[in-house]
């Protein structure tokens, strides 16, 4: 078979870009949760189970905005149940965030039980947009500019966030209840507000991250976690990279979006079945090494928000 | 005062699972299954017969090593949450050593088996150790990430290169009969569920009558006033990563070697997380994770139970009240801390 490899390229750049979007979702909203001080380890469960309802909703409704919308609102309840255990009683946030993933994954897998005894759901993902002249260029044209509105709203979300953080009073807030809660409170900031706020917006933009998996791109779900296969996590990981800023937020997720892509158009094109059956297994594993490699090489200067998983209690 | 502490931990767990079981009532109601019996097919379906209880002993023997090696490092502040990885990686180690010991008798075979698969499970959390001693990279995200390229590293040996020949199902041969564990005749137990026994009590009197265990807590409590009274941080760290790592290959070891018998594609249903899961219930005590091991793993065979039972209620629901009973106990036990502490 010959390959060529332009055409490669550019299926991998467009598609790395589409593969960006749930992650950069997620990764935005978990800055905000970590900035205010709070780790939520259950965004894989979150994008999971908010996937799970998206496709739901989006097949019995017929329509994307349902969908997401009822995502949201799911993937808010999940946020809610978090900040309350975390911020408000104050228990360990790795271990609240592992055990709220297990039971948001397990409603999901329950709903998909359900919702497969009737039917076989599958949905059209959103057709892209095609801006004019732009989508036929060559090259930038299938790259940039034949994305769906949900790619092009994930940059602008990240965008908009990064503002907020840096810019606005309401940004102040976050940070400064992440870096310093006691002086924060002193200067009259309800400390724990901010942070419920934080978890909730971090879970709600998870929700969105796994509805635009379906809506945006797939249009089916998968029981087992095989759906969201571990952005959630990479996510996670992204915030590291990113230096806890929306706005690098951005450069991570695509480079992990690029390894999703790599995986997936090698996968897709039998290039390495000479290299023996199986081999495309070990192509996924491309983003997790990328991320352990991206750990080690930067992870010199980093430091989190000082009180991250240290809960705040009022003297 | 211990006792008085004591007595508040067992109402926390006495409301906790109360708690989670009335929710759960409340959940199978309104998805139209009956409370009562299914709750009875719980307890009857893990503990009912001999042979359930066996299952239930079997199961528990993977998740209590997993549970140990969360809750040995954890006691040093060092979160490993790569056990599932180094589940699979000494599952691996056990199939690839299994498989050259054919000619062995058990007696010999079985003890390489078990170093293969403590040295396998430590091999994969060498990365992350070396990394948080040498380079101080916090342990969480180098250890969860080397889960995934465990899991498609295995994915990919079982679908190529030590898949069995001609074999529809994506797994290895079966090992040589030698190295299988012995089992007690007319019964599933095996060997498995004596060596997590053991470890257990291996691990408390580790971490509780001995001066690395002292080092380990005192590392764990209070880093900076440990370093000052002596104590080498970094060489707890390196202590608790070895026997973390080897637990993790014990866990994977047991399925392979004494249950399955052959390695196979996602063998592990997260074992290694909700091993985290059952320490946390366990109050990360190797003694109390042997009984919450021992309640998630009945748990799970009862909701076996109940999906094949007259209602055929999904496990997943069972999942999900296994993760409600630990967060509820989590959450009555901290109420319970803000209490002792606000009246003393």
């Amino acid at each position: 078979m010959v390959v060529n490899l332009g055409d490669l390229t550019v299926s991998i750049l467009a598609a790395s870009l589409t593969l960006t979007m749930p992650i950069l979702y997620a990764s935005v909203g978990e800055v905000y949760a970590e900035r205010s001080g709070v780790l939520n380890m259950s965004i894989e469960g979150i994008m999971t189970l908010a996937a799970l309802v998206s496709l739901w909703v989006t097949y019995s409704t017929g329509s994307y905005l349902d969908g997401i919308v009822a995502a949201v609102l799911a993937a808010a309840a999940v946020g809610v149940l978090h900040s309350l255990v975390t911020v408000r009683i104050g228990i360990n946030q790795l271990i609240a965030g592992l055990l709220i993933y297990s039971l948001a994954g397990a409603i999901a897998d329950f709903g998909y039980g359900l919702l497969t005894q009737k039917t076989f759901p599958i949905i059209h993902p959103i057709r892209p947009v095609y801006i004019g002249g732009l989508s036929n260029l060559p090259v930038v044209g299938p790259i940039l500019f034949s994305q769906n509105v949900l790619v092009y709203a994930s940059f602008a979300v990240a965008l908009v966030l990064g503002l907020v953080l840096y810019k606005t009073t309401w940004g102040l807030k976050v940070r400064a209840v992440g870096e310093n809660p006691e002086a924060a409170d002193a200067a009259g900031i309800n400390v724990n507000l901010v942070r419920h706020l934080c978890v909730i917006l971090g879970a709600i933009l998870a929700g969105v991250g796994g509805a635009s998996l379906v809506v945006g791109y797939l249009g089916l779900y998968n029981s087992g976690d095989t759906l969201v296969a571990g952005r959630g996590w990479i996510a996670i990981v992204v915030v590291i990279f990113a230096r806890w800023s929306p706005y690098k937020a951005i450069a991570g997720s695509w480079l992990f979006g690029l390894g999703y892509a790599i995986a997936a158009v090698f996968i897709g094109s039998n290039i390495f079945s000479s290299l023996g059956p199986g081999t495309g297994y070990f192509l996924l594993a491309i983003p997790y090494i990328f991320a352990i490699v991206f750990i080690i090489v930067f992870h010199r200067g980093t430091k989190p928000p000082s009180s991250l998983t240290v809960p705040y209690k009022r003297k | 005062m211990l006792s008085q502490l004591r007595s508040g931990n067992y109402l926390s767990y006495l409301l906790g699972i109360l708690a989670s079981l009335f929710l759960f009532s409340v959940i199978l109601l309104a998805f139209g299954y009956q409370p009562l019996p299914n709750l009875e097919g719980l307890a009857t379906g893990s503990f009912g017969s001999v042979f359930l209880a066996s299952e239930t002993f079997v199961l528990m023997s993977p998740l209590l090593l997993a549970a140990l090696a969360f809750l040995v490092p954890f006691r040093a502040r060092f979160y490993n949450i790569g056990v599932e990885g180094q589940i699979y990686v000494g599952a691996l180690a056990t199939y690839l050593a299994a498989s050259q010991l054919g000619g062995f008798p058990s007696v010999a075979a079985i003890p390489i088996v078990v170093v293969a698969a403590a040295l396998g499970g430590t091999l994969w959390l060498a990365l992350p150790l070396v990394m948080r001693i040498k380079l101080n990279v916090n342990e969480i995200f180098p250890t969860l990430v080397m889960n995934f390229v465990a899991i498609d590293l295995v994915n990919w040996l079982t679908a190529g290169p030590i898949k069995a020949p001609g074999s529809a199902n994506l797994e290895t041969p079966f090992l040589p009969t030698s190295t299988w564990l012995p089992v007690i005749p007319g019964t599933p137990l095996d060997l498995g569920v004596f060596i997590a026994i053991v470890a257990a009590i291996a691990v408390y009197f580790i971490v509780y009558r001995t001066v690395l265990g002292f080092e380990i807590r005192a590392s764990g409590a209070n880093p900076r006033a440990a370093k000052g009274g002596g104590v080498d941080v970094s060489r707890s760290i390196l202590a608790v990563g070895l026997i973390s790592g080897s637990l993790a290959g014990l866990a994977g070891m047991v399925v392979v070697a004494g249950q399955e018998h052959l390695l196979a594609q996602n063998f592990s249903p997260g074992y290694g997380y909700n091993g985290i899961s059952v320490s946390a219930l366990g109050a990360f005590h190797p003694l109390g994770s042997t009984v919450a091991a021992v309640l998630y793993s009945a748990l799970w065979i009862g909701g076996e139970g109940l999906q094949r039972g007259f209602e055929a209620v999904p496990i997943q629901l069972v999942f999900a009240l296994q993760a409600i009973i630990v967060l509820s106990v989590l959450v009555v036990q901290r109420l319970f801390e803000e209490r002792r502490s606000r009246g003393r």
